[in-house]
C-alpha cells in the first residue's frame, strides 16, 4: 500500500475523531461556550521562544457559562452566584464598553508594548476601534505572563451600538509586538457575536442590581444636569435682579 | 533628561482617581525576602522616597501588602524626582506593577494612569533593546569520514553559541518606527526598517525584514521553516480591512549580497495576498509572488537564472477554537529555457491543540509533490539535521509528517516528531523513504531561560540509502 493511501487513511481517522470532539454531546456544552468565547494562539521562533496568547471576548453566553462554572466548582448558593455574577458585570462595565481579555505568556525575549494601544485594533462590521481604557501593566516591558482587560467603545457618540447589524469582530494585534511574531503582519481572533444569546444574561437579582446601579448613574446625571440648570437660572435671576435694580434707579433719577 | 523622567513618573504615579476592588488578600504577610524590601531601602537611601508620617515602613520588620502599599503611596506622594534616575523610575514603576492591586484599593489607581505617560516615555526613553541567544551542545553525530554528518558539525561533536539575536526599536513620531536586528552572521546588523503608518490605514516596512511569511500567518507549517517566506529587502505595504488585509510588496535582494554587475541572484520579487476570513469558522487566503530575474546579455546563459513564480490558495476550517482542518494547494511555474514547467502541491493538515485532547496537542500534515516542485527558502522539515533538501517534487512524490507537545506544567514540557518522505524513484540499494524522528523534553526554568533535551534520527536522507544520522543536542535558550 502506498504512503499517500496510508496517509489519506491516517487523515481520514483523525478527521472522524476531530468530528467527533467538535460535535460532542450537550453535556460538554458550557465547556465549548467556554472554548469558543477564548480563543488561543501559539507561536514559536526558530531559536526556542514560545508565545501563546489567549483573547477572551466577554458574550453573553460566555459570562453565563462561567457563572455556573465556578458556582458549581466552589458550591455557591444562588446569592453568592448572583452576588458574583453582579461583581463580574460590574467590573466588565459591558453598559459602556466591549472588554476583552488579553493574556500573554511569553517564554522568550521581552516584550515591549507600550504604548499598548498603538499594537492592538478592534475591527467590527466596517468600523475599527482602538482602546478606550486597558490594563496599563502591558505598558511595562514582560516576560512569563501577564493578563488584563481592553476595553472598546459599546456605542458610538450618538449612541448606537458599535454592534448593531456586526456578525463578527476582529481583535487584530500586531505582528511586531514580539520578536517571535515579527514575521507576521497580524496576530487576529475572531469571535462571531452574532452567534450570541444576550437576553439570557440579563436574568436574575444581579440584573436587578446592575439596572438599579445604572438608574443610579442616571439619576445622579440628571441631578447634576438639574443642579447646573439651577445655578443657570439663579444667575439668570440674579442678572435679572441687578438689571431691575439699575433700571429703578434710572427712573428714579 | 532625568528631571523630565522623574516627573512623567510623579504625573503617573501620584495624579490618581477613584479606589478600584482588590482581587488580593492585603493582609498577606510581604516575605522578608522579597525584592521590595530592597527596592524601597535603595529608593530611600538615595533619597528618592523619604518620610513616612505614620512610620508604616521601617525597612527591616515584617510587613503586609496592604502596609507596603500604604508605605509607597505615602512615599509617593512626597517622592523627591529630582533624585531619581532612569533606573530609580524603572524600579518605582515595578513597585507600582507588584502592590497594583492594593494601590487600587487605596485610591491610587495604576488603571487609570494615562497612556500619554507610556506614548512620553518612549520617546524620552529612547530605544527599546530585547534579544536571544541559544548555545547547543551535540553529541554522536557522524564525524563526515567514516559516516555521514547530516547535522552540521565538525567532527561528531560540537559546543557553541549558534545562534544569537539583539533587537532594538525607537519610536520616532506617531507614525513613525525604526526596528533593527544585530545578529549571528559578522555580527552585523541583518535586519534594519522603518515601519511608517500611511492614511487609510496603511502600514508600510521599508527595509529589510522579515515581513511575508504567509504560510505561518495560515498556520500551514509547524516545523522548520515557511518554503516560500523569505528575507525582503523593499517595500511592504498591509492593508486591513473588517475580516482580512491586503498585502502587497516589490523585493529587491540587497546590494550587500551581490558580487559584481552580472550577479545571478539580482531580481524583483513581486507580491500580493488578500486573507478573507467569513467568519470564526471559515478563512481563504489567496497568495502569489513572481519572482523575476533581471536579463542580462553579459551572463552566460547556461548558468542564468529563469523566472518562476509561485501561487497558493490555502482555506482553513475550524471545528472548534481547538481543532482545525487547513488545506492548501500550490502551483509553481519554473521557466526552463523556452519552456516552463508547471508543477503543483497539495496538502492537508489536521491540527488539534491541547486544550482540545486535553494531554497532548496533534498535527497531522500530508503533502504531495509534482516532479520538480522546488521549495524556495528552506527545507520545511529540517529542524534538526538535514532531511530533504529543497527539490521536494524531484525526491518525493509525498510527505507526511506528525507533531505532537504535551505541556504537562508551565515549566515542562514533551515533544515528538515523525517524518516520513515517500520516495518518487525507489532504486533497491540507491534510493528508499526518508524517515526522521524526535523525542524531546523542555524544562523552562524562568521565562527567559530554557533547556532542551533532543534525541533526533534520521535515515536516507534525501532518500539516498544508507545516509543515516543521529543526535543528542542540549540546548539552553537565553531571552531577555
Amino acid at each position: 500500500m502506498s504512503l499517500t493511501r496510508n496517509g489519506l487513511y491516517v487523515l481520514a481517522s483523525v478527521l472522524i475523531v476531530c468530528l467527533m470532539l467538535a460535535f460532542a454531546p450537550a453535556a460538554l456544552a458550557d465547556a465549548k461556550v467556554l472554548e469558543r468565547w477564548s480563543q488561543t494562539k501559539s507561536y514559536k521562533d526558530k531559536e526556542g521562544a514560545e508565545l501563546d496568547v489567549r483573547v477572551t471576548y466577554y458574550s453573553a453566553e460566555y459570562i453565563e457559562a462561567l457563572v455556573k462554572e465556578e458556582a458549581e466548582k466552589n458550591l455557591w448558593t444562588a446569592d453568592e452566584t448572583e452576588q458574583f455574577k453582579y461583581q463580574l458585570l460590574s467590573g466588565l462595565s459591558l453598559d459602556e464598553y466591549i472588554p476583552l481579555n488579553i493574556e500573554f505568556d511569553n517564554r522568550g525575549p521581552t516584550m515591549h508594548l507600550a504604548p499598548f494601544d498603538r499594537f492592538v485594533t478592534l475591527w467590527a462590521g466596517k468600523k475599527k476601534f482602538a482602546p478606550v481604557e486597558y490594563d496599563k501593566r502591558f505598558n511595562f516591558g514582560f516576560q512569563g505572563k501577564r493578563d488584563g482587560l481592553v476595553y472598546f467603545p459599546r456605542y458610538d457618540e450618538k449612541g448606537r451600538s458599535n454592534l448593531e447589524g456586526v456578525k463578527s469582530v476582529r481583535l487584530d494585534m500586531q505582528g511586531s509586538m514580539s520578536s517571535v511574531t515579527m514575521n507576521l503582519t497580524t496576530v487576529d481572533f475572531i469571535f462571531d457575536v452574532a452567534r450570541d444569546n444576550p437576553e439570557a444574561l440579563y436574568k436574575g437579582k444581579a440584573a436587578a442590581r446592575l439596572e438599579l446601579d445604572r438608574l443610579i448613574k442616571r439619576m445622579d446625571k440628571l441631578n447634576a444636569e438639574r443642579k447646573k440648570l439651577e445655578e443657570q437660572l439663579a444667575e439668570l435671576n440674579a442678572e435679572i435682579g441687578t438689571v431691575e435694580q439699575r433700571m429703578e434707579e434710572l427712573q428714579r433719577q | 533628561m532625568k528631571k523630565i523622567l522623574a516627573l512623567v513618573a510623579v504625573v503617573a504615579l501620584v495624579a490618581f482617581a477613584a479606589p478600584a476592588f482588590a482581587n488580593v488578600n492585603p493582609f498577606m504577610d510581604v516575605p522578608m525576602n522579597h525584592w521590595a524590601y530592597d527596592a524601597i531601602g535603595q529608593l530611600a537611601a538615595r533619597g528618592v522616597l523619604s518620610g513616612y508620617p505614620d512610620g508604616t515602613y521601617k525597612g527591616n520588620q515584617p510587613m503586609t501588602r496592604y502596609e507596603a502599599a500604604s508605605a509607597i503611596a505615602r512615599a509617593l506622594a512626597v517622592v523627591d524626582m529630582t533624585k531619581a534616575s532612569k533606573q530609580d523610575v524603572e524600579m518605582l514603576k515595578r513597585l507600582v506593577v507588584e502592590f497594583k492591586d492594593e494601590l487600587d484599593a487605596l485610591g491610587v489607581k495604576v488603571d487609570q494612569i494615562d497612556s500619554r505617560l507610556a506614548v512620553i516615555e518612549e520617546r524620552l526613553g529612547g530605544w527599546k533593546l530585547w534579544g536571544e541567544f541559544r548555545y547547543d551542545a551535540w553529541f554522536g553525530a557522524g564525524d563526515d569520514v567514516t559516516e555521514p554528518n547530516l547535522y552540521g558539525t565538525t567532527g561528531s561533536n560540537r559546543f557553541n553559541v549558534s545562534r544569537y539575536r539583539i533587537w532594538m526599536r525607537k519610536f520616532i513620531d506617531d507614525k513613525v518606527t525604526f526596528t533593527a536586528r544585530l545578529g549571528s552572521v559578522g555580527a552585523v546588523f541583518e535586519r534594519y526598517f522603518l515601519t511608517v503608518k500611511f492614511p487609510w490605514d496603511i502600514t508600510a516596512h521599508i527595509g529589510k525584514g522579515d515581513w511575508y511569511d504567509w504560510e505561518d500567518e495560515d498556520g500551514l507549517y509547524i516545523d522548520n521553516d515557511a518554503m516560500f517566506a523569505n528575507l525582503s529587502t523593499g517595500f511592504y505595504f498591509n492593508k486591513p480591512f473588517a475580516m482580512g488585509n491586503f498585502v502587497f510588496f516589490v523585493n529587491r535582494p540587497d546590494e550587500i549580497n551581490i558580487v559584481g554587475p552580472t550577479s545571478p541572484i539580482e531580481r524583483y520579487d513581486i507580491g500580493a495576498r488578500v486573507k478573507l476570513n467569513f467568519n470564526e469558522q471559515l478563512w481563504l487566503s489567496l497568495n502569489g509572488i513572481l519572482r523575476k530575474y533581471d536579463s542580462n546579455v553579459l551572463f552566460a546563459p547556461a548558468i542564468d537564472q529563469e523566472d518562476e513564480h509561485i501561487y497558493w490558495g490555502a482555506v482553513g476550517i475550524n471545528f472548534t477554537p481547538a481543532i482545525a482542518l487547513k488545506a492548501a494547494y500550490y502551483a509553481q511555474e519554473i521557466q526552463t529555457g523556452p519552456t516552463t514547467e508547471s508543477p503543483n502541491s497539495f496538502q492537508a493538515i489536521i491540527d488539534i491543540k491541547q486544550d482540545a485532547l486535553k494531554f497532548t496537542s496533534f498535527w497531522a500534515e500530508y503533502r504531495s509533490f509534482d516532479n520538480n516542485f522546488t521549495a524556495w527558502n528552506a527545507e520545511p522539515w529540517n529542524l534538526y539535521g538535514d532531511v530533504t533538501g529543497l527539490n521536494l517534487g524531484a525526491d518525493y512524490d509525498s510527505v507526511m509528517f506528525f507533531y505532537l507537545k504535551q505541556k504537562w506544567t508551565d515549566q515542562w514540557s514533551t515533544f515528538q516528531r515523525y517524518f516520513i518522505g515517500n520516495a518518487r524513484n525507489e532504486i533497491p540499494g540507491v534510493t528508499d523513504n526518508t524517515t526522521n524522528w524526535t523525542f524531546g523534553v523542555k524544562y523552562n526554568y524562568t521565562p527567559g531561560l530554557s533547556f532542551e533535551l533532543a534525541y533526533d534520527k534520521i535515515e536516507n536522507s534525501h532518500t539516498l540509502v544508507n545516509d543515516d544520522d543521529s543526535v543528542i543536542r542540549f540546548r539552553t535558550h537565553i531571552a531577555f
